[in-house]
């Protein structure tokens, strides 16, 4: 019925998109969100991911993991993948952690692109995973709530060479955290590898360690109270695999202790905490002057439309 | 709100005083400056920024403006005064701090006095989450050539992990000449697909059947694809009337959604679709009959599984329609029923549906048992059982093995009630598929603990939702005293299954899309 003559014999999937990108160039391939991709521009995209990940060393026959939804990138490094003669693993982005350790270790996957949201579920499983060597994030949609009855921010800014590793950042920050709430009576809190503080198998705190250059940047969220997410939900809109993972089972310091702690209780358990692990002083200060434009810089662009 | 004067709000600090105004260089309180890079050793002394009156930018704002000014150079930030800093801040409203690419609705967003922040690109050499790769920055650092590697083409080019009853998730290795047979063969004999279609793509392209009679078939054909990256009736229908769609592939459930959506707004249907497919579960005539008639399209139900590269037979519109068939093999495809015995059966005899051809996996990645019990005489064992009709067309009645398909999705009962059984409270566990009101099959649970009375079903239900993907968590739970079993201790799920349909299911998941 077909009178299509594109592709006339076997191919590989790498195969048949360069065959068809090179017939229709400048038609239209993929429409998303007002945007159009031509198969001109979808073969280059496919064509960078397979030389990004030959980069990282990934060859033929490789399991390469997927954890995306229905967005442009899905195809980029799925034909990506296929290009480079890898074996695309792509799966449910609603599965949870053992679901996916199961996936990774039996297909043995070397790497994994992931939706940036999926990056705390990923960290926490991490060590579970051996194979995996490479965790490459898509796309800017990490998603974080805040609320004055409940939530509490911590950051810092500290030179690698004060951690052995990424590693070690993450279970320094945690363990500080940990006994942190320990501190304000919350005892059942304990710090799962690489990302959350947890208590009855809810999460009670997120750690996110960033880096640049020779520093780690580091970014907790804690809950004191309950976090109630519906108005947020209100306002932003997601994929249900993204809600399901933001709307994990949360619990609080309140919930555990029956009473909220202030801030300031707070703060004070944890700059002693500080104190006793890096063996120095913490003392109130300001930003200067150049510190202050590089802040305000970044909140007029956090506040643009 | 006083930005920037964080020192002075400080009160009942360690060591409180004043810190100096905020555009004094070098606050109160400064330890030394940190030690040459690489030097490790006891921390000089932090600088505490508290700020209990913060909101989302102030968030983000410390967080990146902090290491931007210190990347960008001329905000000349000394390399010595930054390691020292930490930050604690509360917020005085509700506040999102949302990536650069997640939609917002500002309006809302003032409606519900909530403060959205958005997260700066990070760009080439911006923040990266540690032990990360971003995959933009590896597409914006790669070059864009690059030759498809001539792999062989026996070679698995997919693994799609589908649950069986044996537990846990088997990878079906599908191979490019699977996938070559499936839109070389199949798909032209059921389903025209032309350069000039517009395919709109709401299933998950993780799936087989959009995987492989979206995303490859499209491509194969040089199609347009629109892609719908969350599902609604209103995204769906808006997506095939912005985007003129004239090919539609998804489930029955979206079907019966456009349905109702389109009774309601019949002036503003688009009426391009020149055809459509729907697969994973049976589509009522009714709805067929009248979708066709509001849409001015066909439809057509396809059969396939995961271990066949998704279709490998429909059951068209019009003419050829039969009732609750599957229809006949599509081209390159063998289809047959086979007894227990593994002899192949004549027209109108019960058995299993086999199924052979290119399109047919060569087995279970890294599981030789698990292919051996599904692949074996030649024939690849649907685990659907069913009969052939004179007209060679074919009906599915049951299923041979233990499992729930919802949404298209195989569910293993044994890996939801090993998940169950991980809960320190429960001392057994048996899974079921029930019917629900739409003739669905939902998940139903039923619950020994070790204690009576020392969980909740909607504990449970919060138990399974943390550990299982969403559409495994059974619907319903049910406690019971003991699991019926036989002489050698195997549950019969039977009689577990022969509980009646449950009613409250509806209103449950008519909120789930």
């Amino acid at each position: 019925m077909s009178n299509n003559s594109i592709i006339t014999e076997p191919a590989t999937l790498g195969q048949i998109l360069e065959q068809v990108a090179h017939k229709y160039k400048r038609k239209e391939a993929i429409l998303f969100g007002g945007r159009t991709i031509t198969y001109g521009e979808l073969d280059k995209n496919a064509n960078r991911v397979a030389n990004g990940l030959r980069k990282l060393g990934i060859e033929p026959g490789d399991r390469v993991a997927m954890m995306l939804p229905n967005i442009p990138e899905f195809i980029y490094t799925f034909y990506g993948i296929q290009k480079l003669g890898a074996t695309a693993v792509p799966f449910n982005a609603m599965y949870k952690g053992r679901e996916i350790v199961h996936i990774m270790n039996n297909s043995g996957a070397r790497a994994i692109v992931a939706l940036a949201n999926f990056i705390n579920l990923i960290n926490e499983i991490r060590d579970e995973m051996p194979a995996l060597e490479h965790v490459i994030m898509a796309g800017e949609r990490t998603l974080v709530f805040v609320s004055p009855e409940s939530t509490v921010n911590v950051q810092f800014v500290v030179d690698k060479s004060s951690f052995g590793d990424g590693d070690a950042a993450f279970r320094t920050v945690g363990e500080m955290l940990e006994q942190t709430f320990h501190d304000l009576g919350a005892t059942d809190a304990w710090y799962k590898h690489r990302g959350s503080i947890r208590a009855k198998g809810r999460k009670l705190a997120t750690v996110l360690v960033s880096e640049i250059e020779n520093l780690y940047i580091v970014n907790t969220v804690s809950f004191l109270g309950p976090l109630k997410t519906e108005d947020f939900f209100r306002v932003i809109w997601v994929t249900p695999e993204v809600k399901d993972k933001v709307v994990e089972p949360m619990t609080s310091v309140e919930e555990l202790i029956g009473r909220r702690p202030s801030l300031e209780e707070f703060r004070d358990a944890f700059v002693r905490r500080l104190e006793e692990r890096f063996g120095s002083s913490v003392e109130p200060g300001d930003l200067k002057r150049d510190e202050l434009f590089g802040y305000e810089k970044t909140r007029a662009l956090a506040y643009r439309k | 709100m006083g930005l920037f004067g964080f020192g002075k709000k400080t009160t009942g600090g360690p060591a409180a005083g004043p810190g100096g105004p905020a555009d004094s260089e070098g606050a109160a309180g400064l330890g030394a400056p940190a030690g040459s890079a690489g030097a490790a050793g006891p921390h000089p002394g932090w600088r505490l920024i508290y700020n209990p009156k913060g909101d989302a930018a102030d968030i983000l704002a410390n967080a990146t403006g902090l290491t931007e000014g210190r990347i960008a150079g001329k905000y000349m930030l000394s390399k010595e005064r930054l390691p020292d800093t930490v930050v604690i801040q509360g917020v005085i409203r509700k506040g999102i701090i949302a990536g650069a690419d997640l939609n917002v609705d500002q309006e809302a967003a003032q409606r519900e006095k909530i403060d959205v922040a958005r997260q700066p690109r990070s760009g080439r050499s911006g923040i990266q989450s540690v032990g990360t790769v971003s995959l933009a920055d590896l597409i914006t650092k790669s070059s864009d050539s690059f030759h498809a590697q001539p792999v062989d083409l026996d070679q698995p080019a997919v693994l799609l992990y589908t649950s069986g009853t044996t537990g846990k998730p088997k990878g079906v290795m599908l191979t490019h000449n699977n996938f070559y047979a499936q839109c070389s063969q199949v798909v032209p004999s059921v389903f025209d697909m032309k350069p000039e279609d517009r395919v709109v793509m709401v299933l998950p392209l993780f799936h087989v059947y959009a995987l492989s009679n979206g995303l490859v078939a499209s491509i194969y054909n040089g199609c347009s694809m629109a892609l719908v990256s969350h599902y609604s009736p209103t995204n769906l229908l808006s997506a095939i009337a912005d985007q003129g769609a004239t090919l539609l592939i998804a489930i029955p459930t979206m079907y019966q959604h456009l349905l109702q959506s389109a009774r309601i707004r019949k002036q503003s249907i688009p009426r391009t679709l020149r055809a459509c497919i729907s697969g994973g579960a049976p589509l009522a005539v009714a709805t067929i009959k009248e979708f066709e008639e509001l849409f001015d399209t066909r439809i057509n139900e396809g059969y396939g599984l995961t271990e066949t590269s998704s279709a490998v037979s429909l059951n068209p519109s019009g003419e050829g329609y039969k009732e609750g068939s599957i229809g006949p093999p599509a081209n390159g495809v063998e289809m047959a029923i086979m007894d227990d015995e593994g002899n192949l059966l004549g027209n109108n005899q019960e058995g299993e549906i086999v199924i052979r051809g290119g399109v047919v996996t060569k087995g279970y990645w890294n599981n030789p048992e698990a292919t051996e019990e599904s692949i074996y005489g030649g024939w690849f064992h649907s685990g659907d059982l069913g009969h052939r009709d004179d007209d060679g067309y074919y009906f599915i009645t049951d299923r041979k093995k233990d499992l729930i398909i919802r949404g298209g999705f195989n569910i293993s009962p044994r890996e939801v009630e090993e998940a169950i059984a991980t809960n320190p409270k429960v001392q057994e566990a048996a899974v079921v598929a029930v019917r629900d009101k739409r003739e669905r099959e939902a998940v139903k649970a039923f619950v020994v603990l070790k204690e009576p009375g020392s969980i909740t079903t909607s504990e449970l239900s919060e138990f399974c939702t943390a550990n299982l993907a969403p559409y495994k968590v059974p619907k319903l739970f049910e406690i019971v005293e003991a699991l019926p079993k036989n002489a050698s201790g195997k549950v019969l799920r039977r009689e577990l299954r022969g509980e009646a349909t449950d009613d409250r299911l509806i209103e449950k998941e008519d909120h789930e899309q």
